[in-house]
């Protein structure tokens, strides 16, 4: 059985990896702070938040069927990293 | 060289004069002491005052009835919403069925009401339900925000008033909600007197903005279309160039030679996008006056070099309300394990249903009772919004193939402008289903979109 990422050091390291995969060219994802807004700051486009929907149901087993899907709580890595900790709890 | 170096760079200062660090710090220090008894709390109170005022003139505009419905309809418009409101505030305790799912349950209540309105023909229930049904497509749209506020968890600390600042607006608006709910409006707000001067300078280069493309709009009309209701037509006497406009065309087809119709087809979306940029930077600049740094709403859409990215930039917040209320509720809900499947079926709710389902609530017919009157207006938009659907998804599905590569949208110059010319075309064809009326209906439409492929 795979363990996933459970520090909040780790799911960010595997966040900023997936991010990677999805980014617009040109800018690095590891100088990006925490609380820098994803689509503001022109490291994606506001039609990636649905990868990133989709990688946190399947990674991390968000259900956002219950949830609700509230932009704001992906507009950053560290509201991101939030979410998955209280999702996780 | 360095002369028109230096030329640009001057213009570029003018045309960006709001983000000027001396101009800024001028007007931080003006606006500081205003800002000082202005808090962020005491605003929002203000506007929520004002907003009372706003209810009755709203209502006064879209009614025709007498004067004491007008001021009835007031208190059970905001009765309405303070019900919502406390819906939204005890959505724990509500059944299970209506909190899966609230939106369902508001605009149920909207069928009621228009379920009321149709059974009433005459005596006091119409005279009193005549200015408020009109009112119910402009606010179940914002209450529909109010109750993801409340979903959400984010109605902690707000008062009615905090939410009355956008169920009545004062900076304007249509029945789509410039700068949506709280949860947006809180994020953009100005809390600082540096991010306020921010806001205002923002705000005035928007209306001024706005004054310039009601300019081209003139200029247009006049230069271009000869519109005999322009001044500046009776003017340019001869020297305009009398392009019939589109609607015209397409109720009178082969009155114009194939190619004018080509010219007055690209013609009217800028036409169309000029006027709605026109009107959403006044709503907006007016919103960034009051220290809502917002979005605007219309942001270079023809200089957008995909579907999805010309149909994000040409009417944000309506885009914004289709995903909040159609698109992320079909997401997150079905197809998860087919991804394709499940942004066409998302698209499909949002472009299609909610695009239709949005503009037949509002239709004078359709507000009136009429299945014929409303079937006449909105029968061609099926067609506009199925081929709308269709642009999206395809586009969405590239963007998203592209994504996390290099640069698929580089290219030089010519690559670009080939791809901003497939956008316009594609919007210029799809806004023949769009142009507003009965007349002619789908098929003549149809016939006259054939026309211009010389079928």
């Amino acid at each position: 059985m795979s363990v996933g990422p459970v520090t909040r050091a780790e799911r960010a390291a595997a966040l900023r990896a997936f991010l990677r995969t999805i980014q617009k060219p040109g800018l690095p994802v590891e100088g990006l702070a925490e609380d820098a807004g994803l689509v503001t700051s022109g490291l994606i486009d506001s039609l990636a938040i649905l990868e990133i929907v989709s990688w946190l149901e399947e990674r991390f087993g968000v259900d956002f069927a219950r949830l609700g899907l509230d932009p704001g709580e992906l507009g950053s890595i560290g509201s991101i990293l939030d979410l998955i900790e209280r999702e996780s709890a | 060289m360095s002369g028109g170096t230096g030329g640009g760079m001057r213009l570029r200062a003018l045309v960006q004069f709001h983000e000027d660090p001396a101009l800024l710090s001028w007007w931080t220090a003006r606006v500081a002491p205003v800002v000082a008894w202005l808090d962020a709390p005491r605003r929002r109170l203000l506007l929520g005052l004002a907003a009372l005022a706003f209810a009755v003139e709203r209502i006064d505009d879209r009614s025709e009835g007498p004067a004491w419905a007008v001021w009835l309809a007031a208190p059970i418009l905001l009765g309405l919403c303070w019900g919502v409101w406390r819906a939204a505030n005890e959505m724990r305790r509500l059944p299970s069925m209506v909190r899966s799912r609230p939106q369902v349950f508001l605009h149920a209540l909207l069928a009621l009401g228009f379920v009321a309105y149709w059974s009433t023909s005459a005596g006091p229930a119409r005279r009193v339900l005549e200015p408020i049904v009109p009112m119910l497509p402009f606010v179940v749209w914002r209450l529909g925000f109010l109750l993801k506020t409340g979903q959400r968890g984010k109605l902690v600390g707000t008062r009615l008033t905090d939410h009355l600042v956008y169920l009545f607006p004062a900076w304007g608006g249509t029945n789509t909600p410039y700068g949506k709910g709280l949860d947006y409006l809180a994020g953009v707000e100005a809390r600082t007197p540096e991010a306020f001067a921010r806001s205002q300078l923002a705000g005035v280069r928007l209306l001024l903005l706005s004054l310039v493309w009601r300019g081209v709009i003139e200029v247009m009309a006049a230069a271009v279309y000869a519109d005999p209701e322009s001044r500046l037509t009776r003017h340019l006497g001869s020297w305009t160039l009398g392009v019939p406009r589109l609607p015209d065309l397409v109720q009178h087809p082969g009155s114009a030679p194939l190619g004018v119709v080509w010219v007055s087809l690209y013609l009217e979306l800028v036409w169309v996008t000029l006027r709605l940029a026109a009107k959403g930077h006044v709503i907006i600049g007016v919103l960034r006056l009051l220290g809502f740094n917002a979005f605007r709403n219309t942001y270079k859409p023809l200089l957008a070099e995909s579907v999805v990215e010309f149909w994000n930039r040409y009417y944000y917040y309506f885009k914004e309300l289709l995903a909040e209320f159609f698109f992320f509720p079909t997401f997150v809900r079905r197809f998860r394990h087919h991804p394709r499947l499940r942004i066409a079926a998302s698209t499909f709710a949002a472009a299609f249903v909610g695009n239709m389902y949005y503009h037949t609530i509002e239709q004078p017919a359709f507000l009136n009772g009429s299945v014929a009157g409303t079937w006449a207006v909105m029968h061609s938009r099926l067609l506009y919004c199925l081929l709308l659907t269709c642009g999206i998804t395809v586009s969405m599905l590239r963007e998203q193939r592209r994504r996390g590569g290099p640069a698929a949208l580089a290219g030089g110059p010519a690559r670009r402008l080939r791809r901003i010319a497939g956008v316009w075309t594609f919007f210029a064809l799809i806004h023949v289903w769009a142009i507003p009326g009965r007349v002619p209906d789908i098929f003549g439409r149809t016939r006259f979109f054939l026309s211009l492929f010389g079928w």
